[in-house]
């Protein structure tokens, strides 16, 4: 693509915060920070992957990106108009444009409708054709995704997990969307099946044209389908690169620590295991400055204080104090400055555990 | 296989075996159906439905079917409302009683007669039935051949009385958990749907009325107005026996609002209605049909309670509550105590065991284990 499209979708410091509330008047004592300040937009036909850890915020984004979640703060741009500020007809009209699949494809189909029922509600509620067109596009929808046509009149009940999540996918694709929120659509099939799954949507990304915001915690499926890859820690992205270059020299320390966390099929390539201490903290008391320096080995005073900024370098960004110095330091060398950076941690967190290991518990002390 | 491709026919063999798509309640209809108290259960109501509609054929003194005069007349149907006793008899003056009356009035009449000749609103008197004795009054009602469960002081039989008040006992069920269950789901599926000060106004609400004591509330009404009839009581009882529902409804609606499919219906443009009736409801209803069971047992008892304590529908309707209430004054009259109360007891069981029998037959619990 020679010249620079506008984004499909652009977010733009979206904060979605969920209130704590406690005693007798409920007051709101403390906000859940799922998502805090997520920035990010992806070009017609591409495919944006979030990775992260449980917890992390992935799924509140993607659902708060179609609005069905209510952000509480920032905006979030569809083809140019804010989903946020729209409502009644032209949000419905938006709605029909993007569509979500979703992880647990037993959740996701009303157990009390027909695979008909289910996947002709959109286009009843879209005015979408007569009764014939209708079943016209249910019936393309599923040759899509390789569903027999006599799924039309059963319950999913009587499907699998593989051909539920495809029933899913008919339901969002029945709709023609040009924009799909995929949450972790493959975490709940059996292996034999995610590859399956995972092709066809790749074909259909290639054959309709999709744009695709890909949510998963599997790293090796990112890579195969994204264009671009957010991590995300806490609720905010930490970096975000092209997949190629994310992959190639990962930068922040939790990419590091997470991609050290991915086994390699050969022996010879095997990384330098990063393992973290500690859990994630509570979204609802984020830590102060960086939000990973809890956890991470190459912490400094600097993190603990300050929010490291977003550095921007090679059509990539990220946010740590640490990574920037690295990076200078090799006069913009990512490869080297991410090896670098990757034997400083192995070596770090070996100590610590090394050191866990024989000192006595502190309440023996 | 390639996704994209169109399936060919070879594709379906997987589905080729025929099990009937069987939806959710023809799932549970199999597991109900396997409970042998609950299916009793079932058909000792099914039973009373029956008795309850044909309640003029089984005990009466107006004939089911009659020619009279070179035509045909269906004279049990006055039992049901006065209009549709057919004219002709009160201009006749029959004055209630037939048998004799067609015989002397038209010798080539002829008549099909209830199963029992005994009217649940007066006492059978001497050869009002070619050959047989009047009804006894008093003590001396026990039961016997012809009054099978004895008759009352006045010397009404009580199995016509109780075949006859069957109507009532259902009715009260059906009708004051019909409009408790619509209040109840209304109000529980608003407040778990929107939360917030929806919520909040409508918990409380339901809180107050679960305050309000059903039975003092309907004494009250019956001392205030003026014609306390059986849809009055039933009326109240409804508009205070909705709480459980609400509290249900909305526990339901609250843990299905988020979940996925209703989201994937929201993402495909449904509204809040649509979402509510077409995606929560249907997968809310089994767990709040339950408690409705148990409330149709709980309004029986009321109803007798009430008849009991002479507050019942006035004297010229028959309830089972209200021959409870004739034994209060003569306890040796021990079958006024027996039937009737063996008939509520059984009723009551009956609507616990089917509220039992549908909780075990919808609980998703137990589906899943049978999986």
């Amino acid at each position: 693509m020679s010249q620079a499209h506008s984004p499909l979708l652009a977010v733009e410091n979206v904060r979605v915060h969920f209130p704590v509330r406690k005693g007798f008047l409920r007051r709101v004592v403390a906000a859940v920070q799922a998502v805090d300040g997520v920035s990010f937009s992806i070009t017609k036909g591409r495919t944006l992957g979030i990775v992260g850890e449980s917890g992390c915020g992935k799924t509140t984004l993607g659902r708060s990106v179609l609005r069905l979640l209510e952000p509480t703060s920032g905006s979030v741009r569809f083809d140019g108009r804010n989903i946020l500020s729209l409502g009644g007809a032209s949000l419905r009209a938006l709605r029909r444009r993007m569509q979500i699949v979703f992880q647990d494809p037993y959740g996701s189909l009303n157990p009390r409708l027909t695979v008909r029922a289910i996947l002709e509600e959109g286009l009843i509620i879209h005015n979408m054709g007569n009764a014939a067109a209708r079943r016209e596009r249910m019936v393309r929808s599923l040759q899509r995704t390789g569903m027999p046509l006599e799924a039309l009149e059963r319950y999913p009940h009587e499907f699998s997990g593989g051909q539920r999540q495809r029933i899913a996918i008919a339901r969002a694709l029945v709709l023609e969307p040009e924009f799909l929120v995929l949450d972790e659509p493959i975490s709940a099939l059996d292996v034999s099946i995610q590859a399956q799954v995972i092709n066809l949507l790749v074909e259909l990304r290639t054959q309709l044209g999709l744009t695709y915001l890909f949510i998963s915690h599997d790293l090796s499926i990112v890579e195969y389908v994204a264009d671009d890859v957010a991590v995300m820690y806490l609720g905010r992205i930490v970096e975000r690169a092209p997949a190629k270059s994310l992959y190639a020299a990962p930068l922040h320390p939790y990419t590091l620590a997470l991609f050290s966390a991915v086994p390699s099929v050969h022996p010879q390539q095997r990384r330098r295991r990063i393992v973290l201490t500690g859990d994630v903290p509570s979204p609802s008391r984020p830590p102060s400055g960086c939000r990973f320096h809890p956890r991470c080995p190459l912490a400094e005073k600097v993190c603990r204080e300050i929010d490291p900024p977003e550095v921007v370098l090679d059509g990539r960004s990220f946010h740590c104090h640490v990574a920037a110095r690295e990076v200078e330091q090799s006069g913009g060398n990512l490869e080297a400055a991410s090896a670098r950076m990757t034997i400083l941690m192995s070596q770090l967190t070996q100590a610590v555990a090394a050191d866990e290991r024989v000192s006595t518990p502190a309440f023996l002390r | 296989m390639k996704p994209s491709e169109t399936i060919p026919a070879s594709h379906t063999a997987i589905h080729s075996r025929p099990p009937p798509p069987r939806g959710f309640w023809g799932d549970a209809w199999q597991r109900f159906r396997r409970q042998p108290l609950a299916m009793a259960a079932m058909l000792f109501v099914s039973l009373l439905v029956t008795v309850a509609i044909f309640a003029p054929a089984i005990a009466g003194t107006k004939p089911v079917l009659c020619r009279y005069k070179g035509r045909l007349y269906t004279p049990c149907l006055g039992y049901f409302s006065r209009q549709l006793e057919p004219a002709i008899f009160a201009t006749d003056r029959f004055r209630g009683t037939y048998p004799q009356n067609l015989k002397t009035k038209d010798p080539a009449s002829w008549a099909i007669w209830p199963l029992i000749f005994q009217d649940p609103y007066r006492a059978v008197r001497e050869n009002e039935w070619p050959g047989r004795p009047a009804n006894p009054a008093k003590d001396e009602g026990r039961p016997n051949a012809i009054n099978l469960f004895g008759t009352d002081q006045y010397g009404v039989d009580v199995l016509a009385k109780m075949v006859h008040g069957t109507t009532v006992a259902l009715l009260v069920g059906f009708v004051s958990m019909g409009l408790a269950g619509t209040i109840g789901i209304i109000a529980g599926a608003l407040g778990g749907y929107f939360g917030g000060w929806v919520d909040m106004l409508l918990s409380r609400v339901t809180e107050v009325v679960m305050c309000v004591p059903t039975l003092v509330l309907i004494l009250a009404l019956v001392a205030f107005v003026e014609k306390p009839t059986i849809w009055k009581t039933m009326a109240i009882i409804g508009a205070t026996g909705w709480t459980g529902i609400a509290r249900l409804a909305r526990g339901e609606f609250l843990r299905l609002r988020s979940a996925e499919f209703v989201l994937a219906a929201r993402a495909s443009g449904a509204g809040p209605l649509r979402i509510m009736l077409r995606h929560i409801l249907p997968n809310a209803l089994a767990p709040v049909l339950v408690p409705i069971t148990f409330g149709i047992a709980s309004a029986i008892l009321i109803e007798s309670s009430l008849s009991f304590l002479g507050f019942g529908p006035p004297p010229p309707s028959a309830s089972w509550g209200g021959v409870l209430n004739d034994a209060r004054s003569n306890l040796a009259m021990w079958w006024l105590v027996v039937f009737p109360g063996t008939a509520i007891f059984l009723t009551v069981l009956s609507y616990n065991l089917i509220g039992e029998g549908l909780q075990s037959a919808t609980d998703p619990r137990l589906r899943e284990s049978r999986k």
